[in-house]
This record gives C-alpha cells, sequence and structure tokens, in this order.
C-alpha cells in the first residue's frame, strides 16, 4: 500500500515538473528563433536602407520609381538589387512583397530620405508565431544621384 | 529512506530550474542584447550618413546635422524605446566627416539575473561618415 502511493507521487511529480520543463524548452525555442529571425531582419532592413540611400533615384516616369523600389526590395530580401531566378532569402521565407518602401519627399520634389520596413511578416516558431509589421524599420536620409529625367535601364 | 526520497526532487528540480534559467537566459537575454546592439549600430549608421549629408563648413551646417539626427525616427530595443544621450561629433573643419554615437542602450535583463547576471547590459554603437560618398551606386 505504502509502496503504491510513493509510486503515484512520482507519477504526480513526473506530470507536474515535466509540464514546468516542457514549457520552459518551448518558450526559450519559440523566443530564441523569433529574436534570431528579428535581429536578421534589422540586419536586412538596414543594409537595405543603405543601399537605396546611396542609389542614383530614377524618376522619367512611375515604372521607373518602381523598378528602383524593387531593386532595394531584392536588396533587403537576397543582399542583391537583381537576384538571380533561384537565389535563397537572407531570412527564412522573407518575400519581396514582405519589404515596404517609402521615399519622403522634400518641397523641391526631390528625394530626401527613405523608409524601408517589414510588413506583413510572421515568424513561424515551431510553437508559435509572431507576426511582425511595421517593425523593423529604418530611415536613411537620400545621399545618392537624383535623376529626374532617366529612366531605369 | 522514505525522508530522502521526499527530498530528491525537490533538489533535483531546484538544479533543473537553475540550469534551466541559465538558458532560457542565454536564449532571451542575450537575444535581446544582440538585437539591441544591432538596432543601435544601425541607428548610428544612418544618423552618421545623415548628419555627414548636411555638412558644409558653417555652424548652421551642424544645426542641420544635428536636427537630421534628431529626427531620425528608429528606436531600439525591439523597435519600441527613443534613443537617448545620442552624441555627434564633427571634423575640425566642419565639413568632412561625422560621427555619431549612442552610448546609454541599456537592456533589462529578465533571466540572467537569476543567475548572478546584471540587472541591465549597455550595448552603446558608433558610426562615422565622410561627408562626400566614396563611391555611390548607380
Amino acid at each position: 500500500m505504502k509502496r503504491r502511493r510513493q509510486r503515484g507521487h512520482a507519477m504526480i511529480e513526473l506530470a507536474v515538473s515535466a509540464a514546468v520543463m516542457v514549457s520552459c524548452v518551448a518558450g526559450t525555442v519559440q523566443f530564441g528563433y523569433t529574436f534570431f529571425i528579428y535581429n536578421q531582419l534589422v540586419t536586412a532592413v538596414g543594409n537595405g536602407g543603405r543601399y537605396a540611400a546611396m542609389r542614383t533615384y530614377r524618376a522619367a516616369g512611375q515604372p521607373d520609381i518602381e523598378k528602383g523600389k524593387a531593386a532595394i526590395r531584392n536588396m533587403v530580401v537576397f543582399g542583391d538589387s537583381r537576384p538571380a531566378a533561384n537565389s535563397v532569402p537572407q531570412v527564412a521565407n522573407l518575400k519581396p512583397e514582405q519589404v515596404q518602401v517609402d521615399w519622403v519627399m522634400d518641397d523641391s520634389g526631390k528625394p530626401a530620405a527613405v523608409n524601408v520596413s517589414i510588413v506583413d511578416y510572421t515568424v513561424d516558431a515551431a510553437f508559435g508565431m509572431f507576426r511582425f509589421t511595421g517593425k523593423p524599420a529604418v530611415e536613411y536620409p537620400f545621399v545618392g544621384r537624383f535623376a529626374p529625367a532617366e529612366s531605369e535601364p | 529512506m522514505r525522508v530522502r526520497q521526499k527530498g530528491f526532487v525537490l533538489i533535483a528540480m531546484s538544479v533543473a530550474m537553475t540550469l534551466m534559467l541559465a538558458v532560457m537566459g542565454l536564449a532571451f537575454d542575450f537575444g535581446r542584447i544582440y538585437i539591441a546592439r544591432n538596432e543601435a549600430q544601425v541607428f548610428t549608421d544612418a544618423a552618421a550618413m545623415a548628419a555627414a549629408s548636411k555638412l558644409d563648413g558653417t555652424d548652421a551646417g551642424l544645426n542641420r546635422a544635428r536636427q537630421a539626427v534628431a529626427k531620425l525616427p528608429m528606436r531600439w530595443n525591439l523597435g519600441t524605446k527613443a534613443f537617448t544621450g545620442v552624441v555627434v561629433e564633427f571634423s575640425p573643419d566642419k565639413q568632412s566627416w561625422a560621427r555619431v554615437t549612442a552610448p546609454d542602450n541599456q537592456v533589462e535583463i529578465t533571466f540572467l539575473r537569476a543567475v548572478g547576471g546584471p540587472a541591465v547590459f549597455t550595448v552603446p554603437a558608433h558610426s562615422v561618415a565622410a561627408a562626400k560618398p566614396v563611391r555611390l551606386i548607380e
């Protein structure tokens, strides 16, 4: 009788401690992986912002502006403004559509700064999902060449 | 015999929890520290470039440079806290380069405190940018 009761104790103890331990491990994996991805996003957005800041701004027409933004998005995602067809994103599952590029124009219609941010990106961290929208974000001053009459090659 | 057995789980759990806290600390706190460091670096990179782009050899240029740094919207601590105590320095001729330092970004430690870690960990960052970029991207 006594032995049996002790066995039951061990079972309960195991159950309780395992529940605590497993949730600790799950939380560690979840947050650890999410932070890892977030850090990669910060780096990617920073590099893309720097590229955007130094890149020639060509604005012969709306398609040229869009082409420029596409190049900036590719720089954030692939680390390359013209990625090969089989390029792998630098951050897991990041797509160019999830990068937002906004130009800030000054009063004379020249680009003054550029905002690059991540929109609607979800981290799948095995035990939970985190959605990032609007962050990480970066603003760089525009220091490149302004070419209002040129079109993108 | 029974008495020993009763205490065993308690001791085992406390040893395991201490190890667990340390592991959680490594994942959680170090994760935040690395992110804060990276965010601070990205901020100072952009800020140095913003400051340098305003330089023209005059004191007015230096003021415009300081304003440009203050205007940047970047945040740290997972994009929540504004940078404080930002220092902007310039070359003596007021037109060659700017240096931005974000010195006091203090990440609050959560789990590592329980195993003897500090309460806050400071992650400073600084960047220097030239007023005339050596090479622009076409």
